[in-house]
């Protein structure tokens, strides 16, 4: 026991000390990899505005225009260590636009060479953004850690998982030629299924069922999904907001809806299978109509929440564009059809998945405790 | 027949079939909280409103909603109702330096294209309406936490009404601990859900690791399942100590 304990510190030492190490080196090379971009960086030095202007529009929307002035060091490429004047304009509301500050690094073109002793001249393309997704990435690491410990941990390597497997299917998405992405979110499915809830609950009945039913629960929804939009021939569907796409983007909505209600169906599912399993190991006698029950009144508890969940996940995304469709004198019904529609469809069906796999988990626990019952 | 209603009658009636009474109070929540996000988009179309503070509006609605018209006025929803607004608050801080720092506000490449025509200069500050699109994202799965830690936590000191406070909070983060890789799974889903279309834009683009980290439309996904996980993460601390808190604060004055 004792020498359990300490290769366990062990094991847990060496971790905080590889992940201290990470920690540190990304850190580092982050604020410091301009060698590795093409693209000239430009650090701000100084920045000062300069001219403001008043705007208003026929809709009667008013807005401040600010005009910045910029200097600062390219910190890469042929001009390394040259001085840049840049200029930037920008609003008070900043829809497409920002205001620089000191201290931030922007990707930028630069106009030419420099004429005897000025400084350089050109134009902002971006900021810089890498080291403060890295940053932020580390502090969610560390607080899933401190707070979750081993669970914690689990959710961040199923995050990173799911988020591998997610990227390498739509590699071979993109790169086979009349793909069905459909079929291909199919597979991932299966694939994230497995993976997730085997990380989270390990090898075990509970998992098993839970898996069964959540591959049932999102397929049954799709197929209603599917059942939905024909009955309706796709009145009332707008695909406005994925027009950038330059693939058929009834497939790709199709295919984000049943990926974004996996998580929720595996969330009710493995709750469905764990409960009606515990049910089961602490009465090994009890009736089939008992777990029915029993299974019943969870669901109803968590049905509503869970159905909560994605409804906001996926409706907060538009509340930009919608004023802005508001604020350019678009009428409500207008803007929400454009806007909403996607994404109402894809919580309802998401909602639906949610739901249907309250019995769908139910039935599949009782017939795999029927089935361990019958080998005993 | 429009396809959002005919799934929502769908809904409803595999709602009431299943549910019963408690299945079609559920969809009413579903359809008050749309309300809700509506009338506070109404409210911020005002650019003399605040959107930070209608977003806290907002969200305290939405978690009355969701707590106690759902499950009731009592010492659970309480304490989780008084988890909600404080870890709301917090992340909401935490949030705005964030998008501030990375400037995700606005919109992306992908959208901007076909928004010529648009006015783009509404005087609505769009910084805070990033800070304000996570937070109402995440609102949903942060009362589903906080009523999950609560309601078992009342359980553990009714069964057991000597535990002390610290006991009481260690039994907060275990039931916490254990509810957190199913949540972060449901949120991260709906994520990848909801962003598939933007990420095979991105890779039909074949954009090089050095573009995709610093491009706004993707930093702004990163953060928001990011700052959704420390939400999610943050809520455990703060639902455990307000329930422990409440719970043996008020078995000390029976006494």
């Amino acid at each position: 026991m004792k020498r359990l304990f300490k290769n366990m510190t062990a094991i847990q030492l060496s971790l905080y000390a590889v992940l201290l190490l990470s920690f540190i080196g990304s850190m580092y090379f982050i604020n410091f990899n301009y060698g590795f971009y093409d693209e000239p960086i430009a650090k701000i030095t100084e920045a000062t505005s300069e001219e403001t202007r008043e705007l208003s529009d026929i809709y009667g929307n008013e807005d401040v225009l600010f005009t910045q002035q910029l200097r600062g060091e390219i910190q890469n490429g042929e001009y390394r260590g040259e001085l840049i004047e840049l200029a930037n304009e920008y609003s008070l509301s900043g829809a497409n636009d920002h205001e620089y500050r000191v201290g931030q690094d922007l990707f930028v073109f630069i106009d030419g060479p420099a004429v005897d002793g000025a400084a350089l001249s050109g134009t902002i393309d971006d900021v810089k953004r890498d080291k403060y997704v890295v940053a932020l990435t580390w502090i969610f690491i560390f607080v899933l850690l401190v707070i979750g410990k081993k669970q914690g941990f689990y959710s961040i390597v199923s995050l990173a998982l799911n988020a591998v497997i997610l990227s390498y299917a739509l590699d071979i998405y993109i790169s086979t030629e009349n793909a069905s992405l459909l079929l291909i979110a199919s597979v991932s499915i299966l694939l994230f299924t497995v993976t997730s809830l085997l990380l989270v609950n390990g090898f075990n009945e509970k998992t098993y069922a839970a898996i069964v039913s959540t591959m049932v629960g999102v397929f049954v929804a799709l197929l209603l999904a599917f059942f939905a939009i024909w009955a309706s021939g796709g009145n009332g569907l707008n695909y406005e907001e994925m027009q950038f796409l330059s693939r058929p983007y009834e497939v790709v909505f199709m295919a984000g809806l049943f990926i974004g209600s996996l998580g929720a169906v595996m969330d009710v599912a493995i709750t469905m299978s764990a409960s009606i399993f515990t049910l089961y190991e602490k009465d090994p006698d009890i009736s089939i109509e008992a777990m029915k029950t029993s299974g019943i009144e969870i669901g109803k508890d968590i049905m509503g929440t869970m159905t909560n969940i994605l409804f906001f996940v996926y409706i907060s995304g538009s509340i930009p564009m919608l004023l802005l469709y508001l604020s350019n004198g678009a009428g409500w019904p207008f803007s929400f059809s454009i806007n909403l529609s996607l994404e109402i469809a894809r919580a309802l069906a998401g909602g639906l998945g949610i739901v249907l796999t309250i019995p769908i988990g139910i039935y599949t626990s009782i017939f795999f405790i029927k089935r361990k019952r019958a080998a005993q | 027949m429009n396809v959002l209603i005919l799934l929502a009658i769908m809904l409803c009636m595999a709602m009431v079939m299943i549910g019963g009474k408690k299945g079609a109070i559920s969809f009413l929540s579903l359809f008050i909280n749309f309300l809700i996000l509506l009338f506070t988009v109404y409210m911020m179309s005002n650019p003399d409103n605040d959107p930070i503070l209608w977003a806290i509006i907002a969200c305290v609605a939405i978690s009355c909603v969701n707590l106690f018209f759902i499950n009731g006025v009592n010492n659970t929803t309480v304490a989780a109702f008084l988890s909600t607004v404080i870890t709301m608050i917090v992340l909401l801080f935490f949030i705005l330096i964030t998008t501030d720092l990375t400037m995700i506000n606005g919109f992306g490449e992908e959208e901007i294209d076909e928004l010529s025509m648009f006015s783009l200069y509404i005087g609505i500050s769009f910084v805070e309406l990033a800070a304000v699109v996570i937070i109402i994202s995440t609102i949903g799965a942060i009362t589903d936490i906080a009523i999950s830690i609560t309601s078992p936590m009342r359980e553990v000191h009714f069964h057991n009404p000597g535990i002390s406070r610290r006991e009481l909070v260690r039994a907060g983060f275990a039931i916490g601990r254990d509810l957190l890789g199913t949540s972060t799974n449901t949120l991260f889903f709906a994520f990848f859900g909801s962003y598939l279309g933007l990420l095979i834009w991105f890779k039909d683009l074949s954009y090089s690791l050095g573009q995709i980290v610093n491009s706004k439309v993707f930093t702004a996904e990163m953060i928001t399942i990011l700052c959704a996980g420390i939400g999610i993460a943050l809520v455990i601390p703060i639902a455990s100590w307000i329930t422990a808190y409440l719970l043996t604060r008020k078995s000390g004055s029976v006494k």
